[in-house]
C-alpha cells in the first residue's frame, strides 16, 4: 500500500498534475443514449473527464448513475440500442469517434484493456484459458502459436496464477471466481495497454479476494506504467486506490477532485450525503448509535427531459434556484456542480493532501483508533430488563451436511458437504446478532435452519424454549409466527403475479389470523410502519424499486408479530443511499416492537453498524463471537482480522494503517474440509497445534483459535451475557 | 447488475395509475401485430365456417352426380363442386367446423392430460416423477404419427375418436413442460418464503405454482391446437381420417390431391390454404401470448 | 464421463423396454385384435379362437409379452401373413430407402439451417431475420404432403426438370445412382426440418451473442467476424447436436408422409400399408425398430454433445 500512498501524494499535488502534460484519455461533453422499447434513456449527458498517463481515476456512483455506460462508451461496447450521440473521446490525442472502425478496434485491443464485473460469465466457457489470454497477441501482433502460449504463461504467472503452465490448458469453469478475475486481468494486460478500465472488478468477489485483486491491479499499474479507470459503486474501494475521483449522479459528473481532497472535503451535497449514508460514517461519528443519514427518494428517470440540478429532489439544501438552474462543473482542480456546496474551511481548498482538514459541518473527526479495545459504552437499544430473560433463539451444536449424489443409477451418496459444523449461539429479545463470513461459510444455511426452512442434521434449535426438531405439524405451523426470514432479493421472494395486498395478507391467511377486515386493518398498519402509502396495495412487485420492495418484504415479515427476524443479506443488493433508508427502518422497528434480528451479511461494516453481537463464520465453523465493537476493533481470530483489514474504508486512517494480514490462497472445499482448525491452510500464524480442532473458548468474547491474536480483554463491562 | 438496468435506473412507480397484470398482458399482446393478425385470422375463419352456412346454404348430405366438377362460379357454386357434386365452398365451411373443433378439443385435451401428469410428476418428485417421465420418454421415442396410425388402424376413426386419439397421445409435450416448470417454481424464493410462514405444499400449488405455470400452459395449448389440426390432415391423407359424408380440411386436401393433374384446382388449393392459415393463426396467437405472459414478469 | 455414459445407457435401455411394452399393450388390449384383422370379417368365432390359441393370444398377457421379448432378443420380430415374409425381412428390404431419405434430408437441413439461423441472429430484427422467420413459419404450417405436391407441380409440371417419383432401387447404391429422383423427396422433408433447425440455431446464437464473454471478446478489439466465428458459433452450435437427436421422431413422421407421397416404399410406407391392412406383426415390428432408432439416435447425440462441449464434459467428470 505504501507505494500507492506515495503516488497519491505525487499526483494530487496540483502543480504536478498540471505538469503531467497532455492527458492519456480525455472525454469532452460525451452524450450517450440508449434506445429502449418505451423511449430513449439519456444515460450520459455531457461527461467530461481526463486521465493522465499512469494515473488511477476512480469513477463512483450508484446504479443508474452512468458510470458503467461511461466505461462502455470509451470501449465502444455499448449494449444494443446504445449510441454515443455527442462529444469526443480523445485517446492519446485522437478522437476515437472520428477514426475508422478498424483503427479503433486495434486501439481497443492493444492500447486499452478492460476487466468486467462478473468473472464467472466474462470468459468464454469453451475456449482454453491460454488461447483466450493470448488472443489479442495472435490477432493484433500476429504472434505465433507457441510464442503466444509462452507469453500467456508469463502474464498468468505475473497476475499471481499458481501453476500457469497447467492453467493455460484449463477451461474457465475449472477455476474459482477470484482466479477467473486474474485470468481476465491477464487477458486485458497481455498487450501491455496504456489504459486499463476495470468495471466493478471486485463486486462479485469476497472481500479478502477483493483485496488481493485490487492490490494486484495497483502493482500492475506501477509495473506497466498504465493508467487505470476504476469504476465502482463502493466509495471505500476508490478511497484506497485512486488518485482522482469522479462522482457521478444521474448521467452527470457532479464532482471531481483528487482523492484525498474529495474524501476530506466533499463539496457537492450529493457526495457529502453519499459518504454520510455509509454505516462506517455513523460508527465513526457516533459509535453507531445514530440513525444513518439517508437520502430520501430515488434518482430521476433519465428518459424524460430534466431541468435544474438532478439531485434537487432529494437534496436537503435545495433552493428554488436548484430546480431551475442547471449547474455546471466549476473549473479548477476540485470541480463540483452544486449551487450550495459544502463550505470549505479556509486554506483547505487547494492545499496539498495533508493540509486538508475536515469539513466544517457535522463531521466529528474520528479518533480512529483501529485497535481500540474498550467498547464504546453502547446503550442497549431494547429494554435492559429483557436481557435476563430466556433467549429468543438458542442454537446448540448445530450441524448441517448436504449429501452429494453420484450420477449413477443408484444415486449413492458420493460424499457430503459440511455446510454448518457444530455452531452454537443465542439471540436475546431485542438484540441484533450479526453473522458475517464470506460466500460458502454456511451463514445463510444457519439462517434457513433458524427459521425452520430446513432441518438440521444434528443439534438443537430452541425457539422460545421449545425445540424445533420435535414439533408436530401443527406446532410447527405456529412456530412460524415467532420467526420470519427476510430475503436479499425481495423481488424473487414475492410471487410476481400477486398484488401487494395479497402478498401482505398471505402470512395472515396461512396462520388463520383474524377475519378479512382485521387482516385489512393489519395490512394498513404494516404499510404505515414501513413508510409506504396505501396506494402500494393495488400494485405488483415489478412496479417497485429495490428499496421499496425491501420495505414490503419487511412488512410481510412483521405481519405475524414475530419476535425474531432473520435477515439474509437484506441490504446487499441496494445502493448505499437506499441501504441507509432500509437499515434505519429496521432499527426503528426494532426499538418500537422489541424485535430481535439475526443479521446475516458478507459486509462487515454494515454488520458492525447494526449488530450488538457478531459471530464470524468460516467454512461452516463459528470462529469468533463477541460484542460487535470488540470483534471488529479487537479481533482475536486471524481470519476475523483479515476480514476487518480487507473491508474497504473511506476513513483515511483506516486506509493508511492496513497491516499485512492479507490471507492468501483459495477457500478449501467444504466437501473435504481441512482437519483441525479449518482456517489453518490459509492462516499466517498456523502452527503444528492447529491440526487439532480448537474449541470456542472465552467469556463474552470467544474465539476458536489456539493462537489468538490477543487475549480476551479483562475488565470488560459485563452484561449478563455468558454465551452457550 | 446488467448494464441496461444500470442505464435506466429505478423509476418512481407511484405516479402512474395501477394496471392489472391481465390488462398489461393484453396491451403487450395488442402491440404484437402478428398476434393480432393471428387472432383476426382465427376469428375470420371460424366466423366463416360456423356462421357462413347460415348465409350460404348448400346441401352437404346428398350427393348430386348431375353437378360434378363444376368450375367456380357455375350455377351459383362460388367455388365450384367436387367429384360427387358437393358445393366446394359449403364443404369448406363444414370441413372447417370439424377441423377447428377437432383441433381445439384435441389440443385442450392434450393440455389437460399433460398438465395433470406433468404437475403430479413435478410436485411429488421421486419415483412417481421417474415413472411418469420414463413413460413419457418411451412414448416420445415413438414418432407421433406412427402412434396415431397404430391407434387409427385399430379403431374406426370418427371426429370424437380422433379427438381422443390425438388428445390421449399429444400430452407428452405439455407433460414435460409442466413438470419442468413445476420443478423450477417449487424452488423459487417466494415459495420458500411462503413455507417460512408455515404454508403447506397444497397452498404452494394453488396460490403460487399454478398461477405462474398457467401462462406457459396456455401458450403451449395454442401450439397443440395447431399441431392437432395438422395431425388430422396427415391421418386423412393416409386414409385413416374421418370417412365421408363428414368433411374436414385435411380430408378435402387429400381428396384434392387426386385432382392435381385434372385441372380442378379449386378442389386442391382452397383447403390447403385454409389449413395453412389456421395453423399460422394459432402459431401467431401463441407467440403473442408468450410475449404477453413474459412481459408481465419483466421487472421495470 | 464414464459415469454419465453408464447412466445415459441405462436410461436408454429402460426406455426401449418401455417402448416394447407400450406398443405391445396397444396392439393387444384394444378391440378388434389381430385375429379378426388377419382372418377377415367372415371368420367364425371358432376359427378366431383357434387362431388365437395357435398364436398364443389366449394366454395371459404377461406370458405373451415374455414370449415376445424372448423372440425379440433372438432377432425374431414375427411373421407377416399378409406379406408372406418375416417382419425382419420386410424391414430389411425397406430400411435403405428410409435411411437414405432421412440422412440426406438431415444433412441438407443442417447445411442450410446453420447459416440461415446465424444470419438471423446477427441481423436480428432486421429484414433477413423477418423474411426467414416468415418462411419458416409458412413451412411449418404447411402439411408436408401439400408442400411436396407443390414441389411436384412446380418442378415436374410447370418447369419439368425433376421426376415426380422417387427412385425405385433396393440398395443404397442403386438409390444414390438416381440423384435426380431423390431431389424432390429429400427437399420436401428437408424444408420443414430446415425451418425447425434454423429457429433453434437462431435462438441459441442470440443467447450466446448476449453473453458477457462476447463483450469480453469485443473488448479485445476482435473483428465482428472473429467474434461470431470463433467465440459464438461453436458455443451456439453445440446444443444443436442434441436437437438432431430430439428431432428424430418428427423426422420419421415426416418421412412416413413423404414416402407415401412420392411412392417410395420405405419403412414409413411399410407401416402405412400395414396400418390400412391391420397387419399387426409389421406394425409392432416397425414401431419397435423405429423407436430403437430414435432412442439410439438421441443417445448418440447426447454423448456426442457431452464429448465435444467442455462444459458438459468436465461437469460429468466432476465429483
Amino acid at each position: 500500500m505504501s507505494e500507492s500512498i506515495g503516488l497519491t501524494a505525487r499526483h494530487s499535488a496540483p502543480a504536478v498534475h498540471a505538469a503531467a502534460g497532455r492527458p492519456l484519455l480525455e472525454l469532452r461533453d460525451l452524450d450517450t443514449d440508449i434506445a429502449l422499447r418505451r423511449g430513449t434513456v439519456h444515460a450520459l449527458d455531457g461527461i467530461s473527464l481526463d486521465v493522465a498517463p499512469g494515473q488511477t481515476l476512480g469513477v463512483v456512483g450508484e446504479s443508474g448513475s452512468g458510470k458503467t455506460m461511461t466505461a462502455l462508451s470509451i470501449m465502444g461496447l455499448l449494449p444494443s440500442g446504445g449510441r454515443v450521440t455527442g462529444g469526443q473521446i480523445l485517446f492519446e490525442g485522437r478522437d476515437l469517434r472520428s477514426l475508422p472502425a478498424d483503427e479503433v478496434r486495434r486501439i481497443r485491443g492493444v492500447r486499452m484493456g478492460m476487466v468486467f464485473q462478473d468473472p464467472l460469465t466474462s470468459l468464454n466457457p469453451t475456449i482454453r484459458i491460454g488461447a483466450q489470454v493470448a488472443e489479442p497477441l495472435r490477432v493484433h501482433k500476429r504472434v505465433g502459436r507457441a510464442e503466444a502460449r509462452d507469453r500467456a504463461i508469463q502474464i498468468l504467472r505475473r497476475v499471481g496464477m499458481p501453476r500457469p503452465e497447467r492453467i493455460v490448458d484449463n477451461y474457465p469453469h475449472e477455476l474459482s471466481g477470484g482466479m477467473r478475475q486474474r485470468v481476465a486481468i491477464a487477458m486485458a494486460l497481455v498487450c501491455s495497454p496504456s489504459l486499463l478500465i476495470a468495471d466493478e472488478p471486485t463486486t462479485a468477489l469476497d472481500v479478502t479476494t477483493q483485496r488481493q485483486i485490487l492490490e494486484l491491479i495497483d502493482d500492475l499499474r506501477e509495473e506497466f506504467g498504465m493508467a487505470v479507470i476504476l469504476v465502482t459503486h463502493d466509495l471505500g474501494v476508490i478511497a484506497g486506490r485512486a488518485d482522482r475521483v469522479a462522482v457521478m449522479y444521474a448521467g452527470r459528473v457532479v464532482e471531481t477532485a483528487a482523492t484525498e481532497q474529495l474524501f476530506h472535503a466533499p463539496r457537492h451535497r450529493y457526495t457529502e450525503a453519499l459518504m454520510r449514508a455509509l454505516p462506517e460514517s455513523a460508527i465513526r461519528d457516533s459509535g453507531g448509535h445514530d440513525r444513518l443519514i439517508s437520502i430520501p427518494g430515488l434518482p430521476p428517470d433519465l428518459s424524460g427531459p430534466l431541468t435544474g440540478c438532478r439531485f434537487a429532489a432529494r437534496c436537503s439544501y435545495v433552493s428554488d434556484e436548484c430546480r431551475t438552474t442547471d449547474p455546471s462543473l466549476i473549473p479548477g482542480t476540485h470541480q463540483h456542480a452544486c449551487l450550495h456546496p459544502v463550505p470549505t474551511p479556509a486554506g483547505a481548498v487547494t492545499g496539498p493532501a495533508g493540509a486538508v482538514t475536515g469539513p466544517a459541518r457535522a463531521r466529528v473527526e474520528p479518533a480512529a483508533e483501529p485497535t481500540r479495545v474498550e467498547p464504546a459504552a453502547k446503550p442497549v437499544t431494547a429494554a435492559p430488563a429483557e436481557v435476563t430473560e430466556l433467549p429468543v433463539l438458542s442454537v446448540r451444536n448445530l450441524v448441517k451436511d448436504y449429501p452429494v449424489h453420484g450420477r449413477g443409477l443408484l444415486r449413492r451418496a458420493a460424499g457430503q458437504v459440511s455446510a454448518v459444523a457444530d455452531v452454537s449461539f443465542e439471540v436475546r429479545a431485542g438484540e441484533t446478532f450479526g453473522l458475517v463470513g464470506e460466500s460458502g461459510c454456511g451463514k445463510s444455511t444457519v439462517g434457513r435452519l433458524s427459521v425452520g426452512l430446513e432441518r438440521p442434521s444434528a443439534g438443537q434449535i430452541v425457539l422460545d424454549g421449545t425445540d424445533l426438531t420435535d414439533l408436530t405439524g401443527r406446532e410447527r405451523r405456529r412456530m412460524h409466527r415467532q420467526v420470519q426470514l427476510m430475503f436479499q432479493d425481495s423481488y424473487a421472494a414475492m410471487n410476481p403475479r400477486m398484488r401487494v395486498d395479497a402478498i401482505l395478507a398471505e402470512p395472515l391467511e396461512i396462520q388463520k389470523v383474524g377475519d378479512s377486515s382485521a387482516r385489512q386493518a393489519r395490512i394498513a398498519t404494516l404499510l404505515d410502519q414501513v413508510g409506504l402509502s396505501r396506494r402500494a396495495l393495488e400494485r405488483y412487485p415489478h412496479e417497485f424499486s429495490g428499496g421499496q420492495l425491501q420495505r414490503i418484504g419487511l412488512a410481510r415479515s412483521l405481519a405475524l408479530h414475530p419476535r425474531l427476524i432473520v435477515g439474509d443479506e437484506p441490504v446487499s443488493a441496494l445502493d448505499v443511499s437506499i441501504q441507509a433508508q432500509v437499515l434505519n427502518l429496521m432499527r426503528d422497528l426494532q426499538r418500537e416492537l422489541g424485535l430481535a434480528y439475526i443479521f446475516i451479511s458478507h459486509d462487515l461494516s454494515v454488520v458492525d453498524y447494526m449488530a450488538d453481537r457478531i459471530g464470524v463464520m468460516y467454512l461452516g465453523k463459528l470462529v469468533e463471537i463477541g460484542p460487535a465493537r470488540e470483534v471488529v476493533r479487537a479481533a482475536r481470530h486471524p481470519y476475523t482480522q483479515a476480514l476487518v483489514d480487507a473491508v474497504p474504508s473511506i476513513t483515511p486512517d483506516r486506509v493508511a494503517t492496513r497491516d499485512g494480514t492479507t490471507i492468501r490462497g483459495e477457500l478449501p472445499s467444504a466437501l473435504d474440509p481441512p482437519s483441525g482448525c479449518r482456517f489453518r491452510t490459509r492462516c499466517p500464524r498456523a502452527a503444528d497445534i492447529c491440526t487439532t480442532e480448537p474449541p470456542l473458548v472465552g467469556g463474552l468474547h470467544q474465539v476458536a483459535c489456539h493462537l489468538p491474536l490477543r487475549p480476551e480483554p479483562t475488565g470488560t463491562p459485563t452484561q449478563d451475557q455468558a454465551v452457550g | 447488475m446488467s448494464t441496461l438496468s444500470e442505464a435506466v435506473g429505478p423509476a418512481e412507480p407511484n405516479d402512474t395509475p395501477p394496471r392489472g397484470l391481465w390488462r398489461q398482458g393484453l396491451t403487450v399482446f395488442c402491440e404484437n401485430r402478428l398476434a393480432l393478425v393471428g387472432l383476426g385470422l382465427f376469428v375470420l375463419l371460424a366466423g366463416v365456417c360456423f356462421l357462413g352456412p347460415l348465409v350460404y346454404q348448400t346441401d352437404q348430405v346428398h350427393t348430386d352426380l348431375t353437378a360434378v366438377y363444376r368450375a367456380p362460379g357455375e350455377q351459383g357454386h362460388l367455388l365450384g363442386t367436387d367429384g360427387v357434386g358437393y358445393d366446394q365452398l359449403g364443404r369448406l365451411m363444414l370441413g372447417g367446423q370439424t377441423s377447428i373443433i377437432v383441433g381445439l378439443a384435441a389440443g385442450v385435451l392434450a393440455t389437460i392430460v399433460g398438465t395433470l401428469l406433468g404437475a403430479i410428476a413435478g410436485f411429488f418428485g421421486g419415483w412417481v416423477d421417474a415413472a411418469v417421465m420414463r413413460v413419457v420418454d418411451a412414448m416420445m421415442s415413438i414418432p407421433s404419427l406412427f402412434l396415431f396410425m397404430l391407434l387409427a388402424a385399430i379403431v374406426t376413426p370418427s371426429a370424437p375418436m380422433l379427438i381422443l386419439i390425438i388428445g390421449a397421445f399429444a400430452w407428452l409435450g405439455p407433460a414435460r413442460l409442466v413438470r419442468g416448470e413445476a420443478l423450477t417454481l417449487r424452488s423459487r424464493e417466494y415459495v420458500q418464503a411462503m413455507r417460512g410462514m408455515g404454508g403447506t405444499g397444497g397452498r404452494a400449488v394453488r396460490r403460487h405454482i399454478i398461477p405462474n405455470a398457467i401462462g406457459t400452459v396456455i401458450v403451449n395449448a395454442t401450439f397443440q391446437v395447431a399441431d392437432a389440426i395438422l395431425y388430422v390432415a396427415y391421418l386423412s391423407f393416409l386414409g385413416l381420417g374421418i370417412p365421408p359424408p363428414a368433411a374436414n380440411w385435411g380430408g378435402m386436401l387429400s381428396d384434392g390431391l387426386a385432382d392435381t393433374y385434372s385441372g380442378h384446382w379449386w378442389l386442391l388449393y382452397p383447403p390447403g390454404i385454409a389449413i395453412i392459415l389456421i395453423v399460422l393463426a394459432f402459431n401467431f396467437i401463441g407467440d403473442g401470448l408468450r410475449d404477453a405472459f413474459e412481459v408481465r414478469l419483466r421487472r421495470r | 464421463m464414464a459415469r454419465y455414459l453408464i447412466a445415459r445407457l441405462g436410461q436408454a435401455l429402460i426406455v426401449i423396454v418401455l417402448v416394447t411394452v407400450i406398443a405391445f399393450l396397444i396392439l393387444h388390449l384394444l378391440p378388434g385384435g389381430a385375429a379378426r384383422a388377419t382372418l377377415g370379417k367372415e371368420a367364425t368365432l371358432a376359427q378366431l379362437a383357434a387362431f388365437n390359441h395357435e398364436m398364443g393370444y389366449d394366454r395371459p398377457l404377461i406370458q405373451q409379452y415374455g414370449m415376445y421379448v424372448q423372440r425379440l432378443l433372438q432377432g425374431d420380430l414375427g411373421y407377416s401373413y399378409q406379406l408372406n415374409q418375416s417382419v425382419l425381412e420386410a424391414i430389411e428390404q425397406r430400411l435403405p430407402k428410409t435411411m437414405v431419405l432421412s440422412l440426406l434430408s438431415t444433412l441438407l437441413a443442417v447445411v442450410l439451417a446453420i447459416p440461415l439461423g446465424v444470419l438471423q441472429a446477427i441481423r436480428r430484427n432486421r429484414w433477413p431475420d423477418y423474411a426467414i422467420t416468415a418462411l419458416s413459419l409458412l413451412a411449418y404450417a404447411t402439411p408436408i404432403f401439400f408442400l411436396g405436391l407443390m414441389m411436384i407441380i412446380v418442378f415436374s409440371q410447370v418447369w419439368p426438370i425433376l421426376p415426380p417419383e422417387a427412385p425405385q432401387g433396393f440398395t443404397v447404391a442403386e438409390l444414390l445412382a438416381d440423384p435426380a429422383g431423390l431431389v424432390l423427396p429429400t427437399a420436401t422433408l428437408a424444408i420443414v426440418t430446415i425451418a425447425v433447425y434454423a429457429r433453434y440455431v437462431r435462438s441459441s446464437m442470440i443467447d450466446n451473442l448476449n453473453e458477457n464473454y462476447v463483450r469480453t471478446a469485443r473488448s479485445k478489439g476482435l473483428s465482428e467476424r472473429r467474434v461470431v466465428l470463433r467465440h459464438t458459433l461453436r458455443n451456439g452450435l453445440f446444443p444443436v447436436i442434441t436437437l438432431l437427436g430430439m428431432y428424430l421422431p418428427a423426422l420419421f413422421s415426416g418421412a412416413l408422409v413423404v414416402e407415401s407421397l412420392f411412392n417410395f416404399p420405405g419403412m414409413g410406407q411399410l407401416f402405412w400399408q400395414a396400418a390400412l391392412k391391420r397387419d399387426f406383426p409389421i406394425l409392432l415390428g416397425v414401431t419397435v425398430i423405429i423407436s430403437i432408432a430414435t432412442v439410439v439416435g438421441a443417445l448418440v447425440a447426447d454423448l456426442l454433445y457431452a464429448a465435444v462441449d467442455p462444459r458438459v464434459r468436465l461437469r460429468g467428470s466432476a465429483t
